[in-house]
C-alpha cells in the first residue's frame, strides 16, 4: 500500500520538464527526491498533488489514481513559503485545518501540541508577520500536517533553517515516520538525506538517473571507499605503492591519510593485508560506501549545490 | 467535490479579516458621513442662508416709467420659485451703494427711450447667465410687451387676458403605464442613481476581489490553498467574502445617504422654519423594484467579481492588478453607457435584447423596470440567464485561476494565461 509514481511525463511548451519519472514511496519510510534546482522535483510533487496534470503516466495511492484520492490524504509544504501574514498563528492554522475538514476543537488542541513540540507555544496568538522566517517555516510545516495526512510532501523543507530548527524538524519527520506516514521531501543537501532517507531518486533534467534503496544506490557504484593511514612521518609515507594495485584509484591525498576508490571486483581488505605484509604500521583503515554526494556527482556530473538546471518552462518559475 | 463547506470557510476568513481591519472601518465611516453629507447639503446651504431670495430694487428713472416699474415689481414678486424679492425705490443712489457693498443683489433702472419704448438696466454683481439676470430679463420682457400693446391701442383691461395662462394638458397614450408624465423626473433620477450605484459597486468591489487574489498569489499562500481546496471553492469563497464585506459597506453608505434624504425635509423645517426643498419622490422604488434590483445586484456582482478574481490570479505582483483588470472595466463602462442611452428609450428593441445579456442585464433590467414597461417573465428569464452566465464565469474563471496561480515572473496577459490553461490540463 504505497504511493506509486509510474512513468509520468510533462512538457511545458517545447520544454520537457519530466520524462518518464517513476518511483515508489512506502508508508513509515522517508523518501528523498534529489536534484538540482530546475531538475523537475517541484513539478513531480505538483503532479502527485494534482496541482498539475501529467501529459502521460499515472500516480496512485493504495492502488487508486491520485485524482480520486481525497485531498486530506496529502500534506504539502511548498518550496515558496506563504501564510496569511495579517492573521494570528492559531487562526491561520485553524483555517487550513478547516479546509481539510478538521473540527476547530481538534485542530486547536493539535496546534497547541505542535507549538509546544517546536518550542514556540507563546506564538499562538501572535500575528504571523511578527515571527522570524524560521518560525514561520515551522508554522508552515504544522499547516501541512494538521489534518493528519497519510502522505506528506515537502519541497526543500530544511532550506533557510538554522541548525537548532533543522534538528527540531528532523525530529518531527521521525515522529511522522513513527506514525506510519509516507514522507517525501526534496533537497540538494546530501547529509540530511544520508541521515533520514531509506530510499531516494536522483532527478536530472526531468529524468531519473538513479533510484532505489540508499544502500543499493551506493552499491551500484561498483566501488567502495577506503581511507588508510600509517604510522609514518605524515601518515601517508610508504603508501605510494597502493596506486599500482589493480582496481584501486587514489582519489584524495589528505594531510595524514589517503582516500582510495576500490572497484567491487577487488576485496578492499586485500589492501590492509598488502600493507601489513610490507611491514607498515597501519593506524587507520576504513571501508565505507561512497557518499550520496559522490553518487550525485557521478550521475549528474556536478555537485548538487552547484548544479543549476535552468531548463525552465514558460509558465513555470521552476519545474 | 462539492463547493461547500470549503467555499464557506474561505468566505468567513475573507469576510472577517476585511471587516475587522481598521482601514475598512474608517473608510466605511468616512464614506457614510460623506454620503449623508451630500444628501443634507441643500439643507445645510439653506441654513447658512445661501439660498435666500435675491433682493432687487426697481427704480423708475422718469415719471412715465413709474407705472411700468411698479408692474415689474409686481411681476417679479409674483414669480414663484424664482427666489427674487423686488421693491420699488425712489432714489437710485442709495440702492447703487447697496449693490456695490453687497447688501443688495441688483438694481433695475426702468426708463423710457425717445421712441417711447421701455428700457431696463440691471446693475448687479451677478454673471450674465445667472438665475437673477434670467428672471429679471423675462419679467422685464413681459412688462415691455404689455406696455407696447397698450401703446398700440389695446385696452389695458384686455392686456391681462392676453397674458392669462394657456390651457395646456398632456394626455398619455396609456394612462395605466408607469410613466405618468408628472412622475418622469423622479423616475429618471432613481434609474440614473441605480445605474451609477451598480456601476460603482461592480468596479470598486470587483477590484477588491482581484487585489485580494493577487495578494494571496504574491504572498505565496496560494500554492497551499490550491492543494487544500478546489479553484471553484476558492473563487466562490473569495467572491462571497469580499462581496459580503463590500455589500455591508455599500449598504451603510447608501443607507446613510437615504437617511439624509428622508431627514432633509424635517431638518430644514426645524432649521429655517419653512418646508425648504420638498423630500424627493421615491415612490417609484417600490418593494418589487427593490427586490429585482437586489437580485440583479447580487447576480451581476457575482458574474463580474468571479471574472475579476480570475484576472487577479494572473498577476504576479499586486501592482499589475490595475492593468490586468482593464478589460473588465471596459465591459463595466460599456454596460453603464448603454444603460444611460436606454434611460431615454427604455422600450426600444435593442434595449430589450441587451437586457437579456448577462453583462448588461444588471444595468438594463432595473432601468427598464423604472423607466419603461417589462413583463415579469422577461425579468425571470433575464435573471436565469444572469445566473447561468455567472456559473459559466465560475467555470471559466476556475480554469484561468488554476493555471494563473502557478504563473510567476512573466508579464501577465490573456495570451500567457491561455497558454498556461492549455498546458495545465
Amino acid at each position: 500500500m504505497s504511493l506509486v509514481v509510474d512513468t509520468i511525463s510533462k512538457r511545458f511548451g517545447d520544454i520537457v520538464a519530466l520524462d518518464g519519472v517513476s518511483f515508489t514511496a512506502e508508508p513509515g519510510r522517508i523518501f528523498g527526491l534529489l536534484g538540482a534546482n530546475g531538475a523537475g522535483k517541484t513539478t513531480s510533487m505538483r503532479i502527485v498533488l494534482d496541482i498539475l496534470r501529467a501529459d502521460s503516466g499515472s500516480v496512485t495511492w493504495q492502488g487508486k489514481p491520485n485524482i480520486e484520492v481525497p485531498r486530506r490524504t496529502w500534506g504539502y509544504l511548498p518550496e515558496e513559503r506563504g501564510l496569511y501574514l495579517q492573521m494570528t498563528v492559531i487562526d491561520v492554522l485553524r483555517f487550513f485545518a478547516a479546509l481539510y475538514g478538521v473540527p476547530e476543537r481538534e485542530s486547536t488542541a493539535e496546534v497547541e501540541d505542535w507549538l509546544e513540540r517546536f518550542r514556540i507555544p507563546d506564538y499562538r496568538d501572535r500575528k504571523v508577520q511578527e515571527l522570524s522566517k524560521g518560525n514561520q517555516q515551522k508554522i508552515q510545516f504544522i499547516a501541512a500536517i494538521l489534518h493528519d495526512p497519510d502522505v506528506l510532501i515537502m519541497d526543500e523543507p530544511f532550506s533557510g533553517l538554522d541548525p537548532v530548527n533543522v534538528q527540531l524538524l528532523k525530529e518531527a519527520f521521525l515522529e511522522m515516520r513513527r506514525r506510519g506516514k509516507v514522507l517525501i521531501f526534496s533537497t540538494h543537501q546530501m547529509e540530511t538525506v544520508e541521515e533520514l532517507c531509506e530510499s531516494i531518486v536522483i532527478v536530472d533534467r526531468g529524468r531519473i538517473v538513479v533510484g532505489g534503496h540508499v544502500r543499493d544506490v551506493k552499491r551500484a557504484m561498483n566501488r567502495q571507499v577506503v581511507r588508510i593511514a600509517t604510522d609514518g612521518h605524515n601518515g601517508t609515507d610508504g603508501l605510494a605503492w597502493v596506486e599500482s594495485m589493480p582496481g584501486v584509484t587514489l582519489t584524495r591525498r589528505g594531510q595524514d591519510y589517503l582516500e582510495l576508490h576500490v572497484h567491487s571486483d577487488t576485496d578492499p581488505s586485500s589492501l590492509l593485508n598488502a600493507a601489513l605484509e610490507r611491514g607498515e604500521k597501519v593506524t587507520r583503515f576504513e571501508i565505507t560506501d561512497p557518499s550520496l554526494e559522490e553518487v550525485f556527482i557521478e550521475h549528474v556530473g556536478r555537485p548538487a549545490e552547484l548544479a543549476e538546471d535552468r531548463h525552465l518552462a514558460p509558465g513555470q518559475e521552476r519545474s | 467535490m462539492g463547493l461547500f463547506p470549503n467555499a464557506w470557510t474561505v468566505t468567513l476568513r475573507e469576510f472577517r479579516l476585511r471587516v475587522r481591519s481598521r482601514v475598512y472601518l474608517v473608510v466605511t465611516i468616512i464614506l457614510a458621513v460623506v454620503g449623508m453629507g451630500l444628501a443634507l447639503l441643500p439643507v445645510a446651504l439653506g441654513a447658512l442662508g445661501l439660498d435666500e431670495p435675491s433682493s432687487v430694487s426697481v427704480y423708475a428713472a422718469s415719471p412715465d416709467a413709474e407705472e411700468s416699474a411698479a408692474a415689474l415689481v409686481a411681476s417679479l414678486n409674483a414669480m414663484e420659485d424664482a427666489g427674487v424679492e423686488a421693491t420699488l425705490v425712489d432714489d437710485d443712489a442709495d440702492a447703487r451703494d447697496a449693490v456695490e457693498s453687497g447688501d443688495l443683489d441688483g438694481l433695475v433702472t426702468v426708463d423710457r427711450a425717445a421712441d417711447q419704448d421701455l428700457t431696463f438696466d440691471l446693475f448687479t454683481d451677478e454673471g450674465a447667465t445667472s438665475g437673477l439676470v434670467f428672471t429679471v430679463n423675462s419679467a422685464a420682457s413681459q412688462v415691455a410687451v404689455a406696455d407696447r400693446l397698450v401703446r398700440a391701442g389695446v385696452d389695458p383691461s384686455q392686456v391681462g387676458e392676453i397674458f392669462a395662462p394657456t390651457a395646456f394638458e398632456v394626455t398619455p397614450v396609456d394612462p395605466d403605464a408607469g410613466g405618468e408624465p408628472d412622475n418622469l423626473a423622479p423616475r429618471y433620477l432613481i434609474a440614473t442613481a441605480l445605474v451609477v450605484l451598480m456601476f460603482m459597486a461592480i468596479i470598486t468591489y470587483g477590484q477588491w476581489v482581484a487585489t485580494s487574489v493577487a495578494e494571496e498569489k504574491a504572498s505565496r499562500v496560494m500554492e497551499l490553498l490550491i492543494t487544500a481546496a478546489t479553484p471553484r471553492q476558492l473563487l466562490l469563497g473569495k467572491v462571497l467574502g469580499a462581496g459580503g464585506a463590500g455589500l455591508i459597506q455599500y449598504i451603510a453608505v447608501v443607507g446613510a445617504a437615504l437617511l439624509g434624504l428622508v431627514l432633509a425635509g424635517p431638518l430644514s423645517q426645524a432649521l429655517s422654519g419653512d418646508s425648504g426643498s420638498p423630500a424627493p419622490d421615491l415612490s417609484a422604488l417600490n418593494a418589487g423594484v427593490l427586490l429585482v434590483v437586489g437580485l440583479f445586484f447580487v447576480g451581476g456582482f457575482g458574474l463580474y467579481a468571479t471574472l475579476y478574481a480570475a484576472l487577479g490570479s494572473t498577476a504576479s505582483r499586486q501592482e499589475e492588478v490595475q492593468n490586468i483588470t482593464g478589460p473588465m472595466i471596459i465591459v463595466g463602462v460599456a454596460g453603464y453607457l448603454i444603460a444611460f442611452a436606454a434611460l431615454n428609450v427604455p422600450d426600444a428593441d435593442w434595449v430589450k435584447v441587451l437586457s437579456f445579456v448577462p453583462f448588461f442585464s444588471p444595468y438594463l433590467i432595473p432601468t427598464r423596470m423604472v423607466m419603461g414597461e417589462i413583463a415579469p417573465w422577461e425579468i425571470g428569464l433575464s435573471f436565469l440567464f444572469l445566473i447561468l452566465g455567472a456559473l459559466a464565469a465560475l467555470w471559466v474563471a476556475a480554469r484561468i485561476y488554476s493555471a494563473g496561480v502557478l504563473l510567476y515572473g512573466q508579464k501577465a496577459g490573456l495570451r500567457s494565461v491561455w497558454r498556461a490553461v492549455r498546458v495545465n490540463r
